[in-house]
């Protein structure tokens, strides 16, 4: 009896001193159908509630945070693709202690409600990249239904955290409420007018961030939509500890930095070298550093999966096997042996997260570079199909933490550095057969930069079904009826020791669909040649700032040979020149084509450039001028007008 | 006679430096040993295998990524494994081997787990030694083995060793053009049996070709029965077997609170007296209310939930919806039976393959006066009366009772239950083309349309979608006031209708203006490189597609002539396209049939000239002169 009546004392102690915020919260006990705009009923889905708490709170002992998270959604869905869409649950089990508990249910249109049976919840263990997982699918789901999902998790406790609000489908509502009670926190919202207002929950202080009428996040050409979402990131931490953003930044580089500058390399890197250089001397930097890149990536193999000796050192040079991380310490040990100077550069992949310098999160740390200041050229470690020169195209423009030598660090954007890195250089002869039956292309082609990357990793890594297809590109995408009579690649091998040199193609192809007969003239689909070209719609307003992949250029000289007994007409189509230009009046983008006559000869020349990668969104119908421009081009013909 | 020796000592060689020169990863051996014991009627099964790889160069290090697969039936044990490099005579061991899970796009849970690990230290020279066993945990599941792979392989072997009161069937695919070698051995009181083949090439996929079971060689194995005592115990003699054993799956189905399901079959049907209207009343019903989510879980995955449950989760795969429509048409009095068939991507026959390889999925039939009705609710928009497309010509297996089964074949359904009928009425003001067109898409053609427009559109605008995907005129089309009619899974044609506005199409020089009637261009873009290609092309339906198109000869204009007819007619496909001239107005009648599912090899000539014809027969424009 005595022990009993402890027990419950010590239960109500904790009960009302650490009253945790998901004890008090449930959904409501009956749920009731929203009435849906008439916009939100196209929508296949609207989320009508997203709701995400963050609670850190005070362990029953000592001083020790623990993480709650709850998660509560209600979400209507219109159609089957709105019901495929929601209609399974995933629950990453990342760091979670444990799972306090899991509900969903659906109401119907009718009213009818549905309670997920507990027992169908699934177990799933070690999916690939990305942990353990409690999935189930939602019971009861119809057209028009509505999917109410309310979770709890006890998590590790972890000083940072990140959340998206946005969806790929618009929210009426989406809350995110951050409670920390005494201790010392932050946290910022990304690309949100909204801010946090201050509230007081269960006697504990909170910060609560509620924005309405969230759009959904679309897929846009020229975008990074998954970087773009409302989100926010956050940091919590002890209140006698009193963290700022730099002891973050110094502390990352502290623990991670001596890894990567080794003050000796080891003897198996140093009695390897020769086997990198095959022997050669008097080699520059960048040949030393281009080899060093080659050997590795046809001598190390980077593995993703949980054995935690990928980053140690020895296991790796023996093994010749690393993680994305451990990699690094592979290229520092001979980097170190070659004495090439070196600075490591931590980023994400700009088409999935903006790296912010201004506020530390973890989970931007994600991509790994290594820059060679003296060259001005950076080695993307695990990126199989470069060599030593820019930044790969997904990490261009997002911001990066560099650290030196000496263990100094500071924030660059990744910019390209040579502004002519990539591009497209295509020189074509046409000729006719007697008959004006089919048409003769005769191609020269360069690619450098880039393009010369993506064409070679292509031909080396892929199985025969994509070669096939990028050689039908190569040699003239979308003349359906083509027929190549000959292709030829030079200059395949990822290994080029010469900096940026050209993948190069020449091929000839014929074709009977360029020309058309009209009466006795033909047209001839000159626009054709050059491919298809995408064409940028825009029925609704742009919501992504633009970026492309990277900045490029092409310039295009063909050159016609009209045919005895006839002349062009219809030329002035030729003509185009659409460009988007600096407030300073340069041009930043352009198309631009014409023609001039000589002899029988007809030579028209095109030059199209993106000097940046990245574009006012203010400005987008100047930007889409210049995309659509290469597609006007596509659609013109000239006239093979017969003498009489 | 020597001469001969030193010959066939240097065949394989030149073999090899022919197959395998180019290639970046090659097998030296992949070799199979299939062990089966039987002990008092169980039957202990142990598949070994050894495989060895080469990198012949180092662009392909990803093959050292190695996954071995196993689910409730099977388990993996003693993997051993290890890199070796010739030039330094080296061994080094695989040293971590993780148990992982993969999330598939099709399967929502499934019990399917993999063994995965990286060779170390792999390079251009490098060889990589596997040996392991899997435990077959059920006699049923003795599977299938590929003679070729993704790459060339050296030296092929399987081999099955047996007690001799055992009879074990084999089927091979595919096998015609390689030299395979086949031996018999009894030793003791065990058989062996062993295929072994050299120099195998490699097998890469194609895209729209036939699924790789159509062209790689392949065996099949099973045990047929064994004996005991003089007594014959069948496990998988023939197909009568195979449904002996879905007989007792049948059996454990759930079949308890079925009043809720009987009472929604009798409320969706209670106003319609036809048989085939209530029928159809309910696979409508199934196909709108039930979600596909499919669940791959041991037996489970072969035993169908309870009907009462999948009615009240509104959830469920191919068997569970199945069997919830056996139930609701047979509460109403319609004779309906549980099925199991292969889709398309099993080439293979119950009757030649009697074991739960030849099927991966369950449907329903219905039989109402005579006729047979193959009812697929997977598919949510195929209309009553149809089989989902991609199980024609595939045998279906009707469980009639306990003991008795039926196989029908599932016929290919004729290429006039799957027409578009396209009108334009296509007008030039200035330079810029106006069309008036209306699109009813009927069968699999309208089922296509609508699962597409589901499911891939993304995050396109309706015009985005539809220029992108009808690729009328060219990629400037505009599309303006789109209505789309019977948008649903009845029989009903989907009625598409919009304005096009195409700029830059018309071509004028002079006081001439060209203009091409043929604004869709069908097939257009389907040549086979008959060169490079290697399989079949495979084709979902048969389909036909009518265009009547008018065109508006704008005042003050005439026209200067109007083109001859074509035609290619051929008995799997064809076109026919002409011209009339009627006032100021000009007309185009086509039509573009494909009556096959599938162009062999042979015909490639053939289609390919079908193809050009076409795309002349396109390039055909009419000119108009100013008067």
């Amino acid at each position: 009896m005595i022990k009993n009546s402890i027990l419950v004392v010590v239960f109500l102690i904790t009960t009302n001193s650490f009253a945790q915020f998901y004890k008090t919260y449930d959904w409501k006990e009956t749920p009731e159908i929203h009435q849906l705009s008439k916009e939100e009923q196209k929508e296949p889905s609207v989320g009508i509630l997203k709701k995400h708490v963050v609670e850190y709170a005070k362990s029953m002992f000592g001083d020790l945070l623990k993480v709650y998270e709850t998660d509560h959604t209600i979400t209507r869905v219109n159609n089957d693709k709105g019901i495929a869409k929601h209609n399974t649950v995933y629950i990453p089990m990342y760091e979670v202690i444990n799972v306090l508990d899991i509900k969903a249910r659906t109401i119907n249109a009718e009213g009818k409600v549905t309670v997920l049976n507990k027992d169908n919840i699934k177990e799933v263990k070690n999916v690939d990249e990305y942990g353990d997982f409690k999935i189930f699918a939602i019971e009861g789901v119809e057209k028009n239904s509505e999917i109410e999902v309310l979770y709890t998790v006890e998590k590790e406790y972890d000083m940072h955290g990140q959340q998206n609000i946005q969806g790929e489908y618009p929210i009426r509502e989406a809350q995110f409420l951050f409670i920390t009670g005494d201790a010392n926190a932050q946290i910022k919202a990304y690309r949100t007018e909204s801010k946090f207002e201050s509230v007081t929950i269960n006697n504990t202080i909170g910060k609560l961030l509620t924005i309405k009428n969230i759009p959904a996040m679309v897929e846009e050409e020229y975008s990074t939509p998954d970087a773009n979402k409302i989100a926010v990131a956050y940091q919590c931490f002890p209140k006698e500890q009193n963290i700022t953003q730099e002891m973050f930044w110094s502390n990352v580089v502290n623990n991670v930095g001596p890894q990567f500058f080794p003050e000796e390399p080891i003897t198996v890197v140093t009695d390897d070298l020769p086997n990198v250089t095959s022997g050669k001397t008097n080699l520059s930097v960048f040949e030393k550093a281009n080899l060093l890149d080659d050997y590795i990536k046809t001598n190390f193999t980077i593995v993703k999966n949980n054995n935690a000796e990928l980053s140690d050192v020895n296991y790796i040079l023996k093994n010749k096997s690393a993680s994305t991380f451990g990699i690094l310490k592979a290229y520092a040990q001979y980097l170190k042996a070659l004495d090439i100077k070196y600075e490591i550069v931590i980023t994400a992949n700009r088409y999935l997260k903006k790296f912010d310098p201004d506020f530390f999160n973890p989970n931007q740390l994600q991509e790994f570079l290594i820059y060679l200041p003296t060259e001005e050229k950076y080695i993307a470690t695990d990126r199989l199909e470069y060599r030593v020169g820019e930044a790969p195209f997904n990490i261009l423009g997002n911001y990066g933490l560099y650290i030196t030598d000496s263990l100094e660090y500071y924030f660059s954007k990744i910019v390209q550095t040579d502004p002519n890195f990539s591009s497209i250089n295509r020189v074509m002869d046409i000729t006719f057969d007697e008959e004006l039956q089919s048409a003769t292309l005769k191609q020269s082609q360069e690619y450098t930069g880039h393009w010369s990357a993506t064409s070679r990793a292509i031909l080396n890594f892929y199985p025969e079904q994509s070669i096939k297809e990028y050689e039908d590109y190569l040699t003239g995408s979308g003349i359906e009826d083509k027929v190549v009579e000959s292709y030829e690649a030079l200059n395949t091998e990822l290994l080029q020791l010469e900096y940026n040199k050209p993948f190069k193609t020449s091929s000839t192809i014929t074709s009977e669909s360029l020309l058309e007969e009209v009466g006795d003239s033909y047209l001839f689909q000159i626009g054709k040649v050059i491919g298809t070209q995408s064409e940028l719609y825009q029925e609704t307003k742009r919501v992504n700032p633009i970026e492309m992949q990277y900045p490029n250029q092409y310039d295009y000289t063909i050159t016609i040979h009209i045919p005895k007994g006839y002349t062009a007409e219809g030329l002035e189509e030729l003509n185009i020149d659409k460009s988007y230009k600096s407030v300073k009046g340069n041009k930043l983008c352009k198309f631009e084509s014409s023609y001039k006559v000589e002899g029988n000869k007809v030579i028209i020349t095109i030059q199209e450039f993106y000097k940046s990668n990245e574009y006012d969104l203010n400005r987008y119908e100047e930007f889409r001028e210049v995309i659509n421009a290469a597609s006007d081009f596509n659609k013109t013909a000239i006239l093979l007008k017969a003498i009489e | 006679m020597k001469n001969i020796v030193v010959f066939t000592l240097l065949f394989p060689f030149l073999m090899f430096s022919q197959n395998f020169s180019g290639e970046d990863f090659i097998y030296l051996k992949r070799h199979e040993h299939i062990d089966i014991k039987l002990n008092k009627g169980n039957f202990d099964i142990t598949k070994s295998f050894s495989e060895q790889g080469k990198f012949l160069t180092a662009n392909k290090l990803y093959f050292a990524n190695e996954s071995i697969g196993f689910d409730g039936f099977s388990a993996i044990e003693d993997i051993k494994a290890y890199t070796y490099l010739p030039e330094e005579n080296k061994k080094i061991e695989v040293d971590y081997i993780e148990t992982k899970r993969a999330f598939d796009n099709g399967i929502f849970y499934s019990d399917q787990e993999s063994k995965t690990f990286t060779f170390p230290a792999v390079k251009a020279g490098a060889e990589i030694h596997l040996e392991y066993k899997e435990i077959v945990k059920d006699p049923r599941f003795l599977g299938l083995f590929r003679f070729g792979t993704f790459v060339p392989t050296e030296s092929t072997k399987l081999s099955i060793e047996f007690p001799k009161n055992v009879s074990i069937g084999y089927i091979d695919f595919n096998t015609q053009d390689y030299p395979i070698n086949f031996k018999e051995e009894i030793k003791g009181n065990n058989k062996t049996y062993t295929w072994t083949v050299n120099n195998m090439k490699g097998f890469q996929g194609e895209a729209q070709s036939e699924s790789v079971l159509y062209y790689l060689p392949h065996i099949i194995l099973y045990i047929k029965n064994y004996e005991d005592n003089g007594k014959t115990n069948n496990i998988l003699n023939d197909v009568n077997d195979l449904y002996q054993w879905y007989s007792t799956l049948v059996d454990s189905i759930d079949e308890n609170n079925l009043e809720k399901v009987h009472a929604v079959a009798k409320d969706i049907t209670k106003s319609i007296s036809s048989k085939r209207e209530k029928a159809e009343a309910i696979f409508n019903w199934v196909q709108d209310n039930i979600t596909y989510v499919a669940f791959e879980d041991g037996l489970g995955g072969f035993i169908p939930r309870s009907a009462s449950s999948v009615c009240d989760k509104r959830y469920g795969d191919c068997k569970d919806m199945a069997n919830l429509l056996y139930e609701m048409l047979n509460h109403v009095g319609i004779e309906s039976y549980r099925t199991w068939i292969g889709t398309r991507d099993r080439p293979y026959s119950y009757w030649e393959v009697p074991t739960p390889i030849v099927d991966n999925h369950m449907i329903n039939t219905v039989i109402i006066e005579n006729d047979t009705i193959f009812l697929d609710a997977t598919d949510s928009y195929v209309p009553f009366g149809m089989p989902s497309a991609f199980t024609q010509t595939k045998e279906a297996l009707l469980g009639i009772d306990k003991d008795s089964f039926k196989v029908i074949k599932v016929p290919v359904q004729d290429m006039d239950k799957s027409v578009s009928e396209i009108h334009s009425i296509i007008t030039l003001e200035d330079d810029l083309v106006k069309v008036d067109e209306t699109r009813s898409l009927t069968g699999y053609e309208k089922v296509d349309f609508i699962s597409d427009y589901t499911y891939k559109k993304g995050d396109k605008t309706e015009e985005e979608y539809l220029n992108t995907t009808l690729a009328i005129g060219n990629n400037k089309t505009n599309y303006i006031n789109i209505t789309k009619t019977n948008f649903d899974n009845k029989n009903t044609p989907l009625v598409l209708k919009y304005n096009l506005n195409i700029d830059s199409y018309a071509k004028s020089v002079a006081n001439k203006t060209f203009i091409n009637l043929d604004i869709d261009r069908t097939l257009s873009q389907s040549k086979i490189d008959i060169e490079d290609r290697k399989f079949s092309k495979k084709i979902d339906h048969k389909f036909k597609k009518k265009f009547v198109t008018t065109f508006k000869i704008p005042e003050g204009y005439r026209s200067i002539d109007i083109p001859e007819e074509l035609v290619y007619d051929n008995e799997k496909f064809g076109f026919k396209i002409s011209y009339s001239k009627e006032g100021n107005v000009i007309t185009q009648h086509k039509l573009i049939y494909v009556n096959t599912l599938s162009v062999d090899n042979s015909e490639f000539e053939t289609w390919n000239d079908f193809i050009q014809s076409l795309t002349r027969a396109y390039k055909k424009s009419i000119t108009i002169e100013r008067i």
